[in-house]
């Protein structure tokens, strides 16, 4: 009895101070967003958050197609949402005890995705969507992050010793500073058309390989698995950070918007999440997910 | 979804004699493109390697990418271990005697979870595409290089994409990016839709996609397609000093056409085998085995057709045919679409069926004075 009693009280205790488990909105199944007259779009930890209640959506590992993740490494996304009547903005923070910003043959970068059905009377199937039933996603990668705060992620970011002596017909040639061979270390030099003939996935102009991104995010749109494909309008926003062990980011979109590929938020509809873990490879299809979940916009 | 239900084609694979699954229907080009490279020519120059990396692969983010490379056997491997860790993941790859392949290929070991059996290789694993090179199995005793015949054997392993008839980069990619080209049987990724998962990078068991890390996506040979366009072989076999490749178009397993050289030294002749058959992805680049390596290493190697492939091939002296084949290994950067031998010269024609290359069996000697009055020097005559 008192080893019961005394596990019970380890438990409330570890509730009290588990900063992620306080002021859990009960109902896993639906979200609420408040609203403000400012939503702090690029600012975590700004107090205007607290308004809005949390949500903790717990994720699961992808198994619906292959490639699939064996092995969680995410449990729950704690969800709070704001709007202005004019933008909605969620902020979802989740443990992630590394911060993975950079990609390379085996390095995958961190992830957390939103997903939105373009008609909520009709719901689509929650993973990605279905031929007929659209979604509307809204993609943030920490390594977009990085790209906008401290300049493309460069060969040289990762691997600073890497020397060229020249990459063809790179604009202007450049030695720097007296110094040669040359190490260029951004893509800005890569502008002529002969040049990013050696950069295929830019002079595809492939939303992969954009080297001036204004936002950490990426819109697109989806039916069915292997279906997403980016939005020609990229009109949503987003900021994230990353404290001590989680991740708090913010993904906001407008409420009413002109662009037919965005879903509409009315009063009631639908949201549902992936999120990725780059230190565990997670990547494309290797994810965690949490199905459709309610979302009440209050006005 | 488990990997039995994933795999929902039989699809007829001719290199391990037998059916296997695949996750699309067979569905063979109209031409498949095809190269054999002898490896007892090659002297490992890298002449092809630099003029793929010239030609494609020399942009920022593409620095550690060689889409032509050549190794050391046994030791080299570009990147590092590509082949043995493939080796030892797949379990017993036995053979009958009929030459069908009783194990599972790629496909059929995927482990729960995967489409493909793989594996990612890390960066540095691409660093040192020259490890291992010219480093032999064994050390020579001494006396032995006077003494004739030694035990101690390396050779040069020259690798490209192999265009494969189920491969298993296009099988891996959940967003379909990859296609093999209806026309010649290309594969190639598509540089507008990738979106870098690298699903094909990790199933590759050739190792032959690449990341590019300022795209964020993956490349790959793209067997030089312009140029296969205009009826030309693609860079690294004109370019090819040891004369060791041929690249032409293979035609369906079931209907080979004698005059075509890559069906001939193929399938009628059987004197060039596919890398790694096992695998199951039916790859098209065709080696003649090296004559002085041991047969066991061999056997993992080319599959069961070692033995045959290598009498063929000592036989050639006598077989004018073959040798009228051979002969025309770097004689003509066009593609060869058929051949024959007349009289003392190897004839290759283009698809409109013109004359591109003849080769003679014997190449003409001509004696020069030692000294040139008309230009006033000295000259030395080479054999
Ligand atoms: S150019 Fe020819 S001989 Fe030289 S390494 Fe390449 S395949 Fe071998
Ligand atoms: S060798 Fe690899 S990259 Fe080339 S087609 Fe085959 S599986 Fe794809």
């Amino acid at each position: 009895m008192i080893k019961r009693l005394s596990l019970l009280l380890l438990l409330v205790g570890l509730f009290l101070i588990n900063p992620h488990c306080a002021n859990v909105e009960q109902n896993q199944n639906i979200i609420k967003s408040v609203k403000v007259k400012e939503v702090p779009f690029k600012d975590v930890r700004s107090s205007i958050w607290k308004k809005a209640p949390v949500t903790r959506i717990n994720v699961i590992p992808q198994n619906m197609t292959l490639p699939s993740l064996q092995t969680p490494t995410i449990q729950y996304i704690n969800v709070r949402s704001l709007h202005n009547d004019n933008w909605i903005a969620f902020l979802l923070e989740w443990e992630d005890k590394t911060r993975d910003a950079v990609v390379d043959v085996n390095k995958f970068t961190d992830q957390v995705a939103v997903q939105l059905p373009l008609d909520p009377k009709s719901l689509p199937a929650f993973m990605m969507g279905n031929k007929g039933g659209r979604v509307h996603i809204i993609h943030w990668k920490a390594i977009w992050q990085d790209d906008i705060e401290k300049g493309y992620r460069d060969v040289q970011t990762l691997h600073p010793n890497y020397w060229v002596d020249l990459y063809f017909f790179s604009e202007p040639m450049i030695y720097a500073e007296g110094e040669f061979p040359l190490q260029p270390t951004t893509v800005d030099y890569f502008i002529t058309p002969e040049a990013l003939n050696y950069i295929p996935g830019a002079y595809a102009r492939n939303p992969i390989s954009i080297f001036h991104r204004t936002q950490p995010v990426e819109e697109a749109i989806a039916e069915g698995f292997g279906t997403f494909t980016t939005q020609p309008k990229q009109n949503a926003i987003g900021w994230g950070r990353w404290e001590k062990g989680v991740w708090k980011v913010i993904i906001a979109k407008q409420i009413v918007s002109d662009d037919p590929n965005d879903a509409p938020v009315p009063e009631k509809t639908y949201i549902a999440f992936a999120a990725w873990n780059g230190s565990d490879k997670n990547v494309g299809a290797r994810k965690h997910y949490a199905p459709w979940v309610e979302l009440v916009v209050e006005r | 979804m488990s990997v039995t239900s994933w795999l929902t084609s039989k699809v007829k694979n001719w290199q391990i004699r037998r059916e296997m699954g695949y996750p699309y229907e067979e569905s063979r080009p109209e031409k498949q493109i095809a190269y054999v490279f002898d490896i007892n020519k090659c002297i490992a120059c890298q002449t092809c390697t630099v003029a793929c990396k010239t030609t494609w692969t020399s942009g920022k983010g593409q620095e550690i990418m060689f889409w032509n490379n050549v190794e050391t056997k046994p030791y080299g491997g570009y990147p590092i271990k590509w082949d043995l860790n493939i080796l030892k993941s797949l379990d017993g790859q036995s053979w009958d005697k009929e030459g069908k392949y009783n194990g599972k290929t790629v496909f059929e070991a995927a482990p729960p979870g995967e489409r493909v059996l793989g594996w990612l290789p890390e960066e540095e694993d691409y660093s040192y595409p020259n490890i291992g090179e010219d480093e032999c199995a064994g050390i020579v005793e001494k006396g032995a290089f006077f003494s004739g015949i030694h035990k101690a054997w390396m050779f040069y392993l020259a690798r490209i994409c192999n265009h494969c008839t189920y491969p298993a980069c296009l099988a891996a990619c959940p967003r379909k990016a990859i296609y093999k080209r209806k026309e010649d049987g290309i594969v190639l990724i598509d540089q507008s839709r990738c979106r870098g998962y690298r699903e094909c990078v990790r199933a590759c068991p050739y190792k032959r996609t690449f990341f590019n890390l300022v795209t964020r996506i993956s490349e790959k040979c793209i067997g030089c397609y312009p140029l296969i366009e205009k009826g030309e072989q693609p860079r690294c076999v004109q370019t090819c000093i040891g004369k060791i490749r041929l690249q032409g178009f293979l035609s369906k397993p079931d209907s080979p056409q004698k005059d075509n050289p890559l069906d001939f030294l193929v399938y009628v002749k059987k004197v060039a085998l596919p890398l790694y058959p096992q695998f199951g992805l039916e790859p098209n680049v065709y080696y003649i085995p090296p004559i002085h390596v041991p047969k066991e290493f061999l056997y993992q190697m080319f599959g069961p057709g070692v033995d045959k492939a290598i009498e063929t091939y000592k036989g050639a002296k006598d077989d004018k045919e073959l040798l009228g084949a051979f002969l025309l290994f770097g004689s003509t950067d066009k593609i060869i679409r058929s051949f024959k031998v007349e009289g003392d010269y190897a004839l290759g024609f283009n698809d409109k069926g013109e004359m591109i290359a003849k080769v003679p069996f014997k190449e003409p000697v001509y004696i020069r004075p030692y000294f040139d009055k008309k230009v006033g020097t000295y000259r030395h005559n080479i054999p």
